[in-house]
């Protein structure tokens, strides 16, 4: 696993960059599935990770303008309590149950609100103890123990037992479309055995070998077995009872989400501090222009905003305001093909238009230093990553010829027309960064030149999904964040959700092979299999790596990003 | 210049040149003389008359003014600032400002025009019926102009948006009906006053048929001021058409209109204010012009002679 | 005064219950459907199911016929249920309680900003002698009108907030982030009240009783305030009724401008989600908003001037 994150681009692009991190450069297999480890609670043994995690944001972002990460961790001086924390992000996904949430604006203030039972280390990618102190995997991976730690409650003063993680996984297959993420890791759910209070046994009809890094992330976490018997749609209104090191105070739709500390916590990560969160409050405010999140932080009313642009950096760095940035593992940010269009179910005809886009030069107009354009499905920084640079070349003469082959002629306007149909591709999108519009305006312009007309259609985050799953749009706009390749699984299997309808095919077979895959150096064959095969009939094409570009307050610290590039808050403290 | 004035509402309405036949038929030397003088000592009015005419060109031959794309850009020379190479600067994908607003007239004209004209024809005709009609006819009509009148413009433009979805002329359709009521009550007034007027009396008594009297004498003889009314409608309606361009529910980017211009500048206000600061002057330079001359047409010119 | 005020009462219902109509037509003449709208909201999970649909549709009484339909909806409207939200399931009636407040606070201090503005600008055009000082105050108004309220807005931000860092940008905490919202508010509201006020100062001046004051030795403030301002307060107050409904709708622009709070970011995202029932419980909202301050202008108007006590002038006035 570590290996993976080491062999992130830097020779690309930073040729003199040195490794940044002090690292064990295991020659481990790429996929290493972490040994059933009987982990000995580390709370003293907690790790300077705000320094790592900076040299993590430096190796992991390539090109950094140098003043990425958190390093002031150091030179804050002694870390304090007290005061609210202000961030400003651009959208609300209208939810505030972290097991229904996709987005990653919402996620930040919801992640706060639950525990998880691990945690995954955002440097090694090693999953560590949280709420499970430790566990066990069984050989085919269809079995998975875990050994709950004491004395943890909800904040309506419910204790942590194994029934309440039973109670949970029992819920999360009903919970419907929005839970999207966290159905899709509970594939194949058969049960969970209370063995004791405080065992829970988690077992599988068939291996499921991504289960245990999503057991770290927020879509999994824990919320009290009263939550869970809620209806999914009250959970999303009116917010779940956690653990977490905060809990929900108000929450107004579109307009802010505010977390008080919760008291009494003692059950963080074993990567954190101990005790409680350090901060009183947090007030999450949606401000939907890039600008004015700007201007806001530079005029001190807010401390942290999410989704800087390239055109923000010099405004911020020039006012002392730190960039932290971090490449997201997952899938990157690109354009998937509703394959059920008759006009896109000519594998011709998508690959024609992923040859007309230049991605470079839409990294290079658009999004924050250091983002890399797309070299695969999966981002550089995913576990079993495959770098198909080759395949994703920009050759508009390519293109040209292709649609011609294809009997698309160019028509009055420049706009190819087949039997009295243009080819247009409308594009669903929501505003959740400043960069998607003008990103996508440049896709527009490459496109225009071969011919393809591509028409905008934007939508709030909310809506994003029924649009979706009514299969009205032609291709649509997004990434999704994982630090696991098995979100290929839960975005092109056609076994699953399968909102863009793909045909079924081999594909679903390498799939299913690698979630099943016991061994590391198999499944990440298969997972290589799977990006070359997308990449290749290209259902989808992939545009740019999402980095995640933090506006930081000097006064803010140890604002630390999770494995999957969101915020935990639980060391954070404003001095 | 009564015929420059008269341009924009001409083009609003089909019924217009009823107008031109209205201004002071008297046309010779003492009249152009007259129309100097008032030009001369009203530098402010000529100002907006060259003003609106160039929106005008540029609604119809965005060409004579700029040969750069509005669609496409540099990337590279993104963020220029306003200079000589770009009047109005460049944005974040490197396009041409000034071609972008000059280029966003022409759909921010088209709607503002729609808008008009349907609540000219709409209000008009409702104030027409309601007027020469009379009795029960009248007042239902003219209670729904009350109730029109009192849902704010901008929140009726926005249910009708909701319901007919958005674009450009969607919006246009939405603000003009939202501004019937005004046109309705104007026309409903005129047609009362004229209809008890000495001509139209002697007209119907006469015998002339009453769809004679309304063709021959109530119409042309009350449009007057609707004409005038339609002329400040223009300049409420270049807001409005901009504002809900602005909320996002007007044409689809990259289609440039003046309203979404504003809007997209939003997103880079710290590092590049003419994105949003040049095409809300070309907007308040454009109503303040319309305003201007809708004040010479009621009053100030009929004042002077 | 008793009748007076019960026709005034009588006229409001109408004019709520005609809005309520309005709305209700347009609105139902929009082709998309609102239970598949509501169904795929992703909150019941899942496709949509056929039976599931029809199941919805009959619990909200969509398969009804129109005329139902319309009279189950007046009748809960008048209960004050305006049913639930598509996008978010929840009441109408709350999610505009819960972000009427903030709203209210906008308009109320913007409407006595543009009333302040207003005022002293007509007052002191009409009062001073100096010629380019007048003409500089009477052009006032007009560019106040003409500037769209969006862009005063953004401009106001980057001056007064991002440049000199005066007032915040954004958000509802506390005073400060009221004054630039307000302002941007005020601005065409007052440019307007100015212009009217203005212009029946001037004609309040020539008038004989002026004239008499005059005579009589009274000081030149004391006949402004005293006398000519009272007596042209009457068009402006007409205005002020008027503009009410206006300064509301405009909230719609300046919360999306400044990110407040409100009933206008409601309105925007509604109109965004094609949220029928929250579009057409704002329109009635704003209907009623229009019918209660020309109810209190109208009570307000007898104690300016005895002489109405006769309804139905007013309108001939505006």
């Amino acid at each position: 696993m570590a290996r993976v994150l080491a062999r992130s681009p830097i020779g690309r692009c930073c040729p003199h960059a040195p490794d940044p991190s002090p690292r064990p450069s295991e020659a481990a297999p790429r996929l290493e599935i972490p040994k059933p480890v009987s982990t000995v609670r580390s709370r003293s043994a907690r790790r300077a990770v705000p320094a790592l995690l900076a040299g993590a944001a430096l190796a992991l972002t390539a090109c950094g303008t140098g003043d990425t990460g958190s390093g002031d961790a150091g030179s804050g001086g002694e870390p304090q309590s007290g005061g609210t924390l202000t961030f400003a992000v651009g959208s609300d996904a209208g939810c505030v149950d972290p097991q229904q949430v996709g987005s990653n604006d919402t996620i930040y203030s919801v992640r706060q609100l639950v525990d998880s039972l691990t945690d995954q280390d955002p440097e090694t990618g090693e999953i560590v103890p949280w709420l499970a102190e430790s566990w066990e995997v069984s050989d085919d991976a269809t079995s998975f123990t875990f050994h709950l730690r004491e004395g943890v409650t909800f904040s309506d003063g419910s204790p942590l037992t194994a029934q309440v993680v039973k109670d949970n996984f029992d819920a999360v297959p009903n919970l419907g479309a929005l839970a999207g993420l966290a159905r899709g890791y509970l594939t194949g759910y058969t049960g969970t055995t209370v063995v004791d209070e405080l065992t829970a046994q988690v077992t599988f009809g068939t291996p499921n070998v991504q289960f245990l890094q999503a057991t770290s992330t927020h879509s999994l976490g824990l919320v009290s077995s009263a939550s869970a018997a809620l209806p999914a749609a009250e959970r999303c209104s009116a917010g779940i009872v956690g653990s977490g090191p905060f809990t929900l105070a108000e929450y107004v739709q579109n307009q802010s989400i505010t977390l008080d500390r919760r008291d009494g916590y003692d059950w963080g990560s074993s990567r954190w501090a101990d005790g409680e969160a350090r901060l009183d409050s947090v007030v999450f405010r949606i401000v939907p222009e890039a600008g004015v999140r700007t201007g806001s932080l530079q005029s001190g009313q807010v401390d942290a905003i999410g989704s800087v642009g390239q055109a923000d950096e010099a405004a911020l760095s020039g006012a002392g305001i730190e960039l932290q940035v971090r490449a997201n593992p997952g899938v990157v940010f690109g354009i998937t093909f509703n394959n059920a269009r008759p006009q896109f179910a000519d594998a011709a005809v998508r690959q024609a238009i992923s040859l007309a886009v230049d991605r470079q030069e839409i990294v290079d107009a658009v999004f924050p230093t250091g983002t890399l354009p797309a070299t695969s499905v999966l981002s550089s920084t995913t576990p079993g990553y495959t770098d198909l640079s080759d395949g994703l070349t920009t050759d508009a003469d390519r293109a040209v010829e292709l649609l011609d082959e294809t009997g698309w002629a160019p028509g009055g306007d420049g706009i190819r027309e087949k039997d009295g149909v243009r080819l247009t591709l409308e594009v669903l999108w929501a505003p959740v960064a400043g960069t998607n519009q003008p990103a996508l305006e440049l896709l527009q312009q490459q496109l225009r030149a071969i011919g393809v007309e591509v028409t905008l259609r934007e939508q709030p985050i909310a809506q994003l999904l029924p649009t979706l799953q009514a299969g009205e749009f032609d291709g649509a706009w997004g990434n999704v964040t994982r630090a696991d390749p098995d979100i290929l699984r839960g975005s092109y299997s056609t076994q699953l959700a399968n909102l863009y309808r793909l045909p079924a095919g081999e594909l679903d077979e390498l799939l299913t092979a690698q979630a099943a895959a016991a061994d590391p150096a198999e499944r990440a064959d298969l997972v290589a299999q799977a990006q070359e095969l997308l990449v290749e009939e290209a259902f989808t094409i992939p545009v740019v790596e999402l980095q995640t570009t933090l506006g930081v307050s000097p006064a803010v610290h140890e604002l630390e990003f999770d494995a999957s590039s969101r915020l935990q808050l639980h060391d954070t403290w404003i001095s | 210049m009564t015929e420059l004035l008269v341009k924009p509402i001409a083009v609003a309405a089909p019924a217009a040149p009823v107008a031109v036949a209205e201004a002071p038929a008297a046309a010779g030397r003492g009249t152009a003389r007259r129309l100097l003088r008032f030009l001369a000592r009203r530098p402010g009015l000529v100002l907006s008359g060259v003003l609106l005419l160039l929106v005008a060109v540029a609604a119809f031959a965005p060409g004579a003014f700029t040969s750069a794309d509005p669609l496409v850009g540099e990337p590279a020379e993104n963020f220029a600032a306003p200079g000589a190479a770009h009047w109005f600067g460049t944005d974040e994908l490197g396009r041409d400002v000034f071609a972008r607003v000059v280029h966003g007239t022409a759909l921010s004209v088209k709607a503002t025009l729609i808008a008009v004209g349907v609540a000219f024809v709409v209000g008009g005709l409702l104030g027409l019926v309601a007027g020469f009609v009379g009795g029960w006819v009248e007042d239902v009509v003219m209670r729904l102009v009350d109730v029109l009148l009192s849902i704010p413009a901008l929140f009726l433009s926005l249910a009708l948006v909701t319901a007919l979805g958005y674009g450009t002329v969607e919006v246009a359709i939405a603000v003009g009906i939202a501004s019937v009521a005004g046109f309705a009550r104007v026309m409903r007034a005129e047609v009362l006053r004229v209809r008890t007027a000495v001509f139209v009396e002697a007209a119907r008594s006469s015998g002339t048929r009453w769809y004679g009297v309304l063709a021959r004498h109530v119409l042309p003889n009350s449009l007057g001021p609707v004409l005038v009314l339609a002329t400040l409608e223009l300049a409420t309606a270049v807001l409005a058409v901009s504002s809900l361009s602005f909320l996002g529910f007007g044409a689809p980017p990259p289609a440039p209109e003046w309203g979404n211009l504003v809007s997209e500048g939003r997103n880079y206000l710290g590092n590049a204010w003419w994105l949003s600061t040049m095409p809300g002057l070309v907007v308040a330079g454009t109503v303040l012009a319309i305003n201007r001359i809708a004040r010479a047409l009621d009053g100030e010119w009929a004042a002077t002679r | 005064m008793g009748r007076y005020l019960a026709r005034r009462l009588a006229q409001a219902i109408v004019v709520l219950w005609a809005a309520y109509t309005v709305s209700f037509l347009i609105l139902d003449a929009l082709p998309g459907d609102p239970v598949t709208a509501m169904a795929s909201a992703g909150l019941d999970g899942g496709q949509v199911d056929p039976a599931e649909l029809a199941a919805i549709r009959a619990e909200y009484g969509y398969d009804d016929p129109l005329v139902v339909r319309y009279l189950t909806n007046l009748g809960n409207a008048v209960t004050g249920d305006l049913g639930n939200s598509v996008a978010t399931n929840r009441p109408v009636a709350e999610t505009l309680g819960a972000a009427l407040p903030p709203t209210l606070q906008l308009t109320a201090v913007a409407l006595l900003l543009a009333v302040a503005l207003g005022s002293a600008v007509a007052l002191l055009a009409t009062y001073t002698r100096r010629r380019w000082l007048r003409q500089l105050l009477l052009s006032l108004p007009g560019l106040g009108v003409a500037v769209p309220t969006f862009w005063v807005g953004l401009m106001l931000v980057q001056l007064l907030s991002f440049q000199l860092r005066l007032f915040p940008a954004f958000g509802n905490e506390g005073a400060a982030t009221l004054v630039l919202p307000a302002l941007t508010l005020a601005i065409p509201t007052g440019a307007l009240v100015a212009q009217v006020l203005a212009k029946s100062l001037l004609t309040a001046l020539d008038e004989p009783y002026v004239q008499t004051a005059r005579a009589k030795g009274a000081g030149r403030v004391r006949i402004h305030l005293a006398h000519a301002l009272r007596n042209a307060s009457l068009p402006a107050l007409t205005v002020v009724g008027l503009l009410a409904g206006q300064l509301l709708a405009s909230a719609v622009v300046v919360e999306t401008v400044f990110s407040r709070d409100g009933i206008g970011r409601v309105t925007a995202s509604a109109v965004g989600a094609q949220d029928l029932p929250m579009v057409q419980g704002v329109v009635v909202l704003g209907a009623l908003v229009f019918v209660l301050v020309n109810l209190l202008v109208d009570l307000v108007y007898p104690l300016l001037d005895r002489r109405i006590v006769v309804a139905g002038r007013r309108r001939s006035l505006a």
